[in-house]
């Protein structure tokens, strides 16, 4: 059975976990093997964060340099940093134009790398890259917060994962609480139209 | 995720106590048992270090109850004295613990293999590949334990604590066992002095009966066909990269695999059985090769030609994990298979070489910041130069003193150690700061700071008190007056204890306020003998999570009065703030900002204020 793997990369306290979590509920509930592993050490303090979701039949948590099928970037460095090194030739990239300096940049030390340089990287390893701002939107719904579920509704508008939107907005009301479900859906549903509308 | 399944796996084996101190990668453990600790009738608790945890859990055994102590690996360290007694005395109600070891240190300041002390204590070694084997291997070792009468050590690693994937769940069993202490096994008055003294002997032969068991027990698989040239032996989380190799390579069927749960007795007829039929055998563990060496042994005496491949032989790097590129290579240099690598090295390089790192930083809003910032300040105002003292750090977010802009901490080495090496150093006459957390202070700076006044040590000490245990997910510390469970009990206060131990100079100061900060650190400094400073304000992050889903008003930079120094970003550093070098401005990210306005008091042109 083939295996679909995504890398997804960004910055401690984005809110990456919870997307990760809510795709493995999405295929627990419709029978599907998952395996998921996170790299975050000690994430909370502004550091870089990388989440690995294969779903099918497969042993290491880890994704092998360059076999991943799709990479969601929620921070443009970050998402050029785990492309590279992780996306397949060819694969799909979602990535969020959204800049978060780290602290050699806010100190002064080094410049944040120019956008177009970033930009060209990631054109020579995908076969489609969509680039939006998702924090954007996310304020738009409501709050930045949400810019992991808009970065999801992308992802489950481009058709390549193994079940569909409503799966995922099913799993969504089932595990995230009352209170935030109406700002996520549509958080989810902007990044659908995002993703939809990016050329 | 493995965390949670270690805590399922002991619910369905019937715990009734656990204990632990957190540190990543093990903190979910305890985090999961706070959760369904009341509902479950299981006692939890946040101890104040491992070796309590243990000590805590080892009474109820005794008592012949079902315990659980989890710890990140050099919490092992913390807890090794009461450990080797524990193995030696022995268990009644099954006692497993926990070692979340950390190769390739994510989120440690060592790469220690636990296993070796397990090794020498008499302890048997459990480790799982997945979840699924975590919830599975914790239910068994309850059942050997008890059979052997030795602590279990399940040993993780963070590719296991810290993966998610399905897991089948088995039934929670909850017998009601008459907790009573075993007078004839643990009394020293009815078992006798002589029985308890000298258990040596007891303890070797209580392994041994554990090694015939791990012999044939089923959580060791043998894959093998009996015509293989190569065989793996694949240890623990290993176990995936090798079966994801062999699945590349299109090896299945052609190399043997012993898939080792057990690594320490190691089943010797086993291993030595799969030996004599191989001319090479590759071993698979993080980090050190702990079960490679024990192979080589067992070959001597079995299959003395064949090859045993791994760490000690460099087909494997020596330190840090594994992953499946490097295994991928070694099972393929084993058997000789072409291994395709489409390489995309320039690529990388060139990524390199434009990214900047990510280093790690305090929060937005932190309070260490401004204690760190406010320390400064009166360092170069009391001495001169704020390199006239060495700032012995210890271990939590504040140790990320050391990091850019603020760069202030010179050393950092284990719990409570700042407090330690600062007075070695005063005693021969250099000046230092301890830099030392809430919980910290709580966990293993208390015999240090009675040491130093006993000892007329002349040192400073900074408690940086955001109140929770930040690094590890916010939990409770003593000074907060509630247990892990949520019930209220006494505040125990530092103030308190740096009194009762004598110290007689002990101020208390809000980390915001900068200039009483700066001037309490300052009257510490002139103080002779140990003095304090305990700069409080809860963590910021966890301030946020309590208000929510309110935000404090954030602050904003009056663009017309900014002057464009940037004196708030190059001194200061909070990642909220932000520079515009078209505009030459300084701005705010109001969706980081956490209101504590401390950069209004950084900056020098009165520019920045709160947003109305």
């Amino acid at each position: 059975m083939s295996v679909f793997k995504i890398v997804i990369a960004g910055v401690g306290g984005q809110g990456t976990l919870l997307a990760t979590r809510l795709l493995a509920e999405t295929a627990i509930a419709e029978g599907m093997n998952i395996r998921i592993g996170e790299t975050y050490g000690m994430a909370q303090r502004g550091g870089p964060v990388m989440g690995h979701v294969q779903i099918g039949e497969v042993y290491s948590p880890q994704i092998r340099p360059r076999e991943a099928d799709a990479l969601l970037g929620f921070e443009l460095a970050e998402a050029t940093r785990r492309g590279v090194t992780y996306l397949k030739q060819g694969g799909l990239s979602i990535v969020n134009s959204r800049k978060i300096p780290p602290v050699e940049v806010i100190s002064g030390m080094r410049r944040y790398p120019d956008e177009e340089e970033l930009l060209r990287l990631l054109r020579q390893i995908s076969g489609r890259l969509a680039v939006f701002d998702a924090t954007g939107l996310a304020e738009e719904a409501g709050d930045p917060i949400a810019t992991n579920m808009v970065m999801l509704g992308a992802l489950a508008a481009s058709g390549v994962l193994p079940f569909g939107k409503g799966k995922i907005l099913s799993a969504m009301r089932k595990n995230v609480s009352q209170r935030f479900l109406e700002l996520n859906a549509k958080a989810f549903n902007m990044g659908a139209d995002a993703f939809m509308s990016s050329t | 995720m493995g965390n949670e399944a270690i805590v399922r796996g002991a619910i369905e084996a019937g715990v009734r106590i656990a204990a632990s101190y957190p540190g990543t990668p093990a903190s979910e453990i305890g985090n999961t048992f706070a959760e369904i600790a009341k509902e479950m009738g299981i006692h939890f608790e946040w101890s104040a270090n491992e070796k309590v945890a243990l000590e805590v859990v080892y009474g109820a055994s005794m008592c012949g109850q079902r315990g659980m102590v989890s710890m990140k690996h050099v919490g092992l360290n913390v807890a090794l004295d009461i450990m080797e007694m524990v193995a030696l005395r022995g268990v009644k109600g099954g006692l497993v613990f926990v070692s979340a070891d950390d190769p390739s240190q994510h989120s440690s300041g060592q790469e220690q293999d636990q296993r070796w002390l397990a090794k020498q204590n008499c302890i048997p070694v459990l480790e799982p590949s997945d979840p699924q084997d975590a919830k599975n291997y914790t239910a068994y070792a309850y059942e050997l334990s008890e059979r052997s009468k030795l602590p279990v050590m399940l040993r993780t690693v963070t590719r296991v604590s810290h993966m998610r994937s399905n897991v089948r769940l088995d039934e929670i069993k909850r017998p009601e066992r008459e907790a009573e202490f075993d007078f004839d096994e643990f009394s020293y008055v009815k078992a006798g002095f002589d029985k308890l003294f000298y258990r040596e002997r007891e303890a070797n032969e209580k392994l041994a009966k554990v090694r015939a068991e791990f012999e044939t027990i089923h959580l060791n698989k043998l894959k093998r066909n009996g015509d293989e040239k190569a065989a793996v032996i694949a240890v623990g989380q290993t176990y995936n990269y090798v079966m994801d190799a062999l699945i590349k390579l299109g090896a299945k069927g052609k190399v043997a695999v012993l898939k080792l749960a057990t690594s320490n007795p190691l089943p010797e007829k086993l291993i030595g059985g799969l030996l004599k039929g191989v001319d090479k055998v590759l071993v698979t563990e993080e980090p050190d090769p702990f079960v490679e060496l024990h192979v080589k042994a067992i070959a001597k005496d079995y299959a003395p030609k064949v090859e045993v491949r791994g760490k000690m032989s460099c087909h494997l790097p020596g330190e840090g994990e594994l992953g499946s590129s490097t295994v991928d290579q070694s099972i393929a240099d084993m058997i000789d298979a072409e291994l395709s690598i489409d390489d995309r090295t320039d690529l990388e390089s060139e990524a390199r070489n434009i990214l900047f790192d990510r280093m790690l930083t305090l929060c937005a809003g932190c309070p260490h910041r401004p204690s760190i910032y406010a320390l400064k300040k009166a360092v170069r105002a009391v001495k001169g130069d704020i390199h006239s003292v060495v700032v012995n750090g210890d271990i939590g977010c504040y140790g990320l003193a050391w990091s850019p802009p603020l760069s202030y901490e010179d050393t950092y080495f284990c719990m409570g150690a700042s407090i330690g090496v600062s007075q070695g150093m005063a005693q021969v006459g250099v000046d230092t700061v301890a830099w030392i957390g809430d919980g910290t202070f709580f966990h293993a700076a208390i015999p240090a700071l009675i040491n130093a006044v006993q000892n007329k040590a002349d040192i400073k000490i900074v408690v940086a008190d955001n109140g929770v245990t930040a690094m590890t997910g916010f939990q409770p510390n003593p000074q907060q007056g509630r247990t892990a469970t949520g019930e209220s009990t006494k505040r125990i206060m530092i103030e308190d204890i740096a009194r009762a131990c004598g110290v007689e100079h002990v101020e208390v100061v809000d980390a915001y306020d900068l200039k009483a900060a700066e001037e309490a650190f300052k009257r510490m400094l002139k103080m002779s003998g140990v003095a304090m400073v305990i700069s409080r304000r809860l963590c910021a992050t966890e301030a946020i999570r309590q208000m929510r889903p309110n935000r404090p008003a954030p602050y904003e930079v009056d663009q017309e009065k900014c002057v464009g120094c940037q004196l708030c970003l190059s001194t200061f550093g909070c990642p909220a703030l932000s520079f515009d070098d078209e505009k030459k401005r300084a701005s705010i990210d109001s969706t980081l900002c956490t209101g504590c306005g401390v950069c209004a008091e950084v900056c020098n042109a009165g520019s920045i204020g709160r947003r109305n």
